[in-house]
C-alpha cells in the first residue's frame, strides 16, 4: 500500500469516526434526531446565546452524551494501543492488559476502597484503581526479573499468576462483605462510561495522547522488538530498558482507564489483531489506525450498551466480552477452513 | 630507528586492523564457554568461524556484536573498546548482524524488515526521506527480492528470509557484518547464493559455518574453536587439514585441492572410527604446504 492509500484510509476512518460520534450523541433513551444533534453542535459555535437556550435537549447532548462518547473513544484508543504495546514487546499476539494482572490489580484496588474504606467518594475509587494497577505492574516487573533471555516467558507466567492472585483476594473480600457493596463492585468490574464528566476527561486525554505520541516516536524500536531480543539489541536498542518503559506506558493507560471506566475486556486483544490483519503496525499509519479503530469500536459498544435494553444500561464489559468471544471463534473457524 | 619502525608498524596495523579480540574469556553458570581467545580481523576480510556444536561459536560472535560482555579480556573495534568507548546505538551504526531469529505472527513485510536497517541512523521524530526509501529499494533489489517487497516475511522461503535480513544489514550501512550460521537450513543453491551475496558487499564479514567446504571456498581467514578454545587460525590452506578434522570434529576425511578454485576440499570417509583411521590419515596428508 502506498502513501496515497494510507492517507485515503485514514481520511475515511476519521470521517467514519466523526459520523459515529454524532450518531452516539443522537442514539439513546431519549431519541434525538441527527439534524437536531448537528444543529445543537453548530449552535455552540454561534454567538447568539438565546438560540442555544431554546434547544431543550442540549443538556442531554452536552452534559451526558458528549463526555460519555469522548470517554468511550479515549478508552477504545487507549486499550487498543495498550494491547498493541504489550503484544509487541512480549512478541505474544495474545497479550493484553488482563493477561498481565494489571486490570485485576486495579479491580482489587477498587474493591479495597469500596469494601474496606467504605468509599463512596468518586475520587477515592479511581485513585485506588490506579494504585492497584501500579502495584500489579511493579510486582510483575520484580518477579519477571532482569535476565533478558527469560524475561518474556517469566513475564507472561508471572502475569497470569498475579491475575489469579488478585482475583482471589478480590473474591475473598467480596465474600465477607455486604451484598450492596458486592453489587457496586460487580458493576465496576463489568465496565461503564456512566462516570464520564467534563471535569475528568482531561486526564485520560492527556495520558493517551502522550502515550500515542511516544509510540509514534518509538515506532521503529517497536518494530525491531518483533525481530527478537537479540536482533533488537544489535540494532542499538537497550531491550530491557525499552521493554520496561513500554510496559509502564501500557500500565499507565490501563490504570487510567480502569479507574474511570472499570474493567473492559478483549478490546486490547481484539483490535490490534484485526488491524494487524490488514496493515503493518509498526508505522505511523498502523499505530494511528489501531487507535482510531479502537476508539470507533468503543463508541458503538457504548451506543449498544445504551439502546439494547429499554430504560436500562448494559455493562460495556459484557458487550466487549461477547463480541470478543464471537470474534475469536470466527477467527478459529476461518483459520481451520483455510488450513 | 627502532622506535620509528615500531611507530610505522603500529600505524600500518591501525590502517588494516578493524576488530581485535584480546584474551576474551566468558563463563555462564560457572561453566567456561570461551577460554582466553585472541585474534585480529583485518578490513575487507571474510572470516569464517568453525567448530563442532557447543564449541562456543555463537558465544564468541555474541561477544563481538556486544550482546554478551566478556568476563575478562577486551574486544576493540577500530582501536576502541566496544564496551567502554561505544554504546549500543553507536555500535549499531558500524556493525550489522544477521541472526537466525525470525519474527512470527506479526505480519511484517519484507519492506518493514529491511527498513529497520535505518534505525541506528535515525532520531526518534525523524521521518523516512525519499532518499531512505530509495536506499531500502536498492537493498531489496540487490538481494533480488523486488517482487516480494510487500509480501509477508513469514511466507518466504528460508533463503529469501536470509536475503531479507541481509538487505536490512545493507541498509544499516555497516563497516562489519556478522552472520551466525547464515547457511543452516538452506539448500545448497541458497547456501552459495547467500554467502556470495555477503561477499559481494565489499565489507568486512565474520560468519560462523557448519559446512566446512563452503567455508574453505569462500573465506580468506578461518578460526577454529573447540571446547571454548581457539585451536587453529589462518588461511583455509593452513587450517583445513585432515588432522584438524580428526582432532576437532572427530571425523575421518581426505583433504584435496578443489579442481576449480585451488582451495582445500574435504571428502569425508563414512563408517570409520577416527582413532582407527589415524594411520590412513597420514597417507592422505594435506597437499598444502604450511608456511
Amino acid at each position: 500500500m502506498n502513501r496515497m492509500n494510507h492517507s485515503a484510509i485514514l481520511f475515511l476512518t476519521v470521517s467514519f469516526g466523526i459520523l459515529s460520534f454524532i450518531a452516539s450523541l443522537s442514539l439513546g433513551a431519549a431519541d434525538i434526531s441527527f439534524n437536531d444533534v448537528t444543529s445543537s453542535l453548530l449552535a455552540s459555535f454561534s454567538t447568539e446565546k438565546d438560540v442555544r437556550d431554546v434547544i431543550f435537549f442540549e443538556r442531554i447532548i452536552w452534559e451526558l452524551r458528549m463526555p460519555r462518547a469522548i470517554l468511550a473513544f479515549l478508552a477504545g484508543c487507549g486499550l487498543a494501543v495498550s494491547g498493541l504495546i504489550l503484544q509487541t514487546v512480549t512478541r505474544n499476539p495474545l497479550a493484553d492488559p488482563y493477561l498481565f494482572g494489571i486490570s485485576s490489580g486495579a479491580s482489587l484496588g477498587v474493591v479495597i476502597s469500596i469494601v474496606l474504606l467504605g468509599s463512596t467518594i468518586s475520587l477515592v475509587t479511581p485513585i485506588a484503581a490506579f494504585a492497584g494497577s501500579l502495584v500489579a505492574m511493579l510486582m510483575l516487573l520484580m518477579i519477571s526479573g532482569r535476565k533478558q533471555s527469560q524475561q518474556v516467558e517469566s513475564m507472561l507466567l508471572a502475569g497470569v499468576a498475579l491475575s489469579f492472585l488478585f482475583s482471589s483476594f478480590t473474591s475473598l473480600l467480596l465474600y465477607h462483605t455486604d451484598p450492596q457493596a458486592v453489587t457496586a463492585v460487580l458493576f465496576w468490574t463489568m465496565g461503564s462510561f456512566s462516570r464520564a464528566q467534563w471535569g475528568v476527561l482531561w486526564f485520560p486525554a492527556l495520558v493517551i495522547t502522550s502515550c500515542v505520541v511516544m509510540m509514534l516516536a518509538y515506532r521503529r524500536q517497536l518494530n525491531a522488538m518483533l525481530l527478537g531480543d537479540e536482533s533488537a539489541t544489535t540494532l542499538g536498542i537497550n531491550v530491557n530498558r525499552f521493554r520496561l518503559v513500554m510496559l509502564v506506558l501500557s500500565s499507565l493507560i490501563t490504570a487510567t482507564l480502569v479507574s474511570l471506566c472499570g474493567g473492559i475486556g478483549f478490546v486490547g486483544l481484539m483490535i490490534p489483531h484485526i488491524v494487524r490483519y490488514f496493515v503493518s503496525q509498526g508505522t505511523v499509519f498502523g499505530i494511528l489506525l489501531t487507535a482510531l479503530v479502537g476508539g470507533i469500536f468503543m463508541i458503538w459498544v457504548d451506543v449498544l450498551s445504551r439502546i439494547v435494553l429499554e430504560n436500562q444500561e448494559l455493562p460495556v464489559g459484557v458487550i466487549t466480552s461477547a463480541v470478543g468471544s464471537l470474534f475469536f471463534l470466527s477467527l478459529l473457524y476461518f483459520r481451520k477452513n483455510k488450513a | 630507528m627502532n622506535r620509528s619502525n615500531d611507530q610505522s608498524s603500529s600505524i600500518s596495523t591501525a590502517i588494516t586492523e578493524l576488530l581485535s579480540v584480546e584474551h576474551v574469556s566468558w563463563h555462564a553458570d560457572n561453566q567456561l564457554i570461551l577460554d582466553d581467545i585472541s585474534f585480529i580481523i583485518n578490513k575487507g576480510s571474510f572470516t569464517g568461524i568453525l567448530g563442532p556444536n557447543g564449541a562456543g561459536k555463537s558465544s564468541l560472535l555474541r561477544c563481538l556484536y556486544r550482546y554478551i560482555r566478556p568476563n575478562s579480556g577486551s574486544v576493540k573495534f577500530n582501536q576502541q573498546d566496544i564496551w567502554q568507548q561505544y554504546d549500543a546505538y553507536q555500535y549499531a551504526q558500524d556493525i550489522a548482524v544477521v541472526l537466525q531469529e525470525t519474527p512470527t505472527y506479526f505480519n511484517l513485510t519484507v519492506y518493514d524488515i529491511v527498513a529497520l536497517g535505518l534505525l541506528p541512523h535515525k532520531g526518534l521524530f525523524t521521518r523516512e526521506q525519499s532518499s531512505d526509501r530509495q536506499k531500502i529499494g536498492c537493498a531489496i533489489k540487490q538481494v533480488g527480492l523486488v517482487e516480494k517487497t510487500l509480501q509477508n516475511f513469514e511466507h518466504l522461503s528460508g533463503g529469501e528470509k536470509q536475503r531479507t535480513l541481509i538487505a536490512r544489514a545493507i541498509v544499516q550501512s555497516p563497516r562489519l557484518l556478522i552472520m551466525d550460521e547464515p547457511t543452516s537450513h538452506l539448500d545448497v543453491r541458497y547456501q552459495i547464493q547467500v554467502i556470495e551475496l555477503a561477499k559481494s558487499l565489499g565489507i568486512t564479514v565474520i560468519a560462523s559455518f557448519h559446512d566446512l567446504n563452503l567455508a574453505s571456498a569462500m573465506c580468506d581467514q578461518l578460526i577454529v574453536l573447540d571446547k571454548g578454545k581457539l585451536v587453529e587460525q589462518g588461511t583455509p590452506q593452513e587450517v583445513i587439514t585432515s588432522e584438524m578434522l580428526s582432532n576437532v570434529f572427530g571425523v575421518c576425511a581426505e583433504v584435496s585441492v578443489h579442481s576449480q578454485h585451488n582451495v582445500p576440499h574435504i571428502s569425508y570417509f563414512y563408517g570409520y572410527d577416527t582413532h582407527d583411521k589415524t594411520v590412513n590419515q597420514s597417507e592422505h596428508k594435506s597437499e598444502f604446504t604450511h608456511e
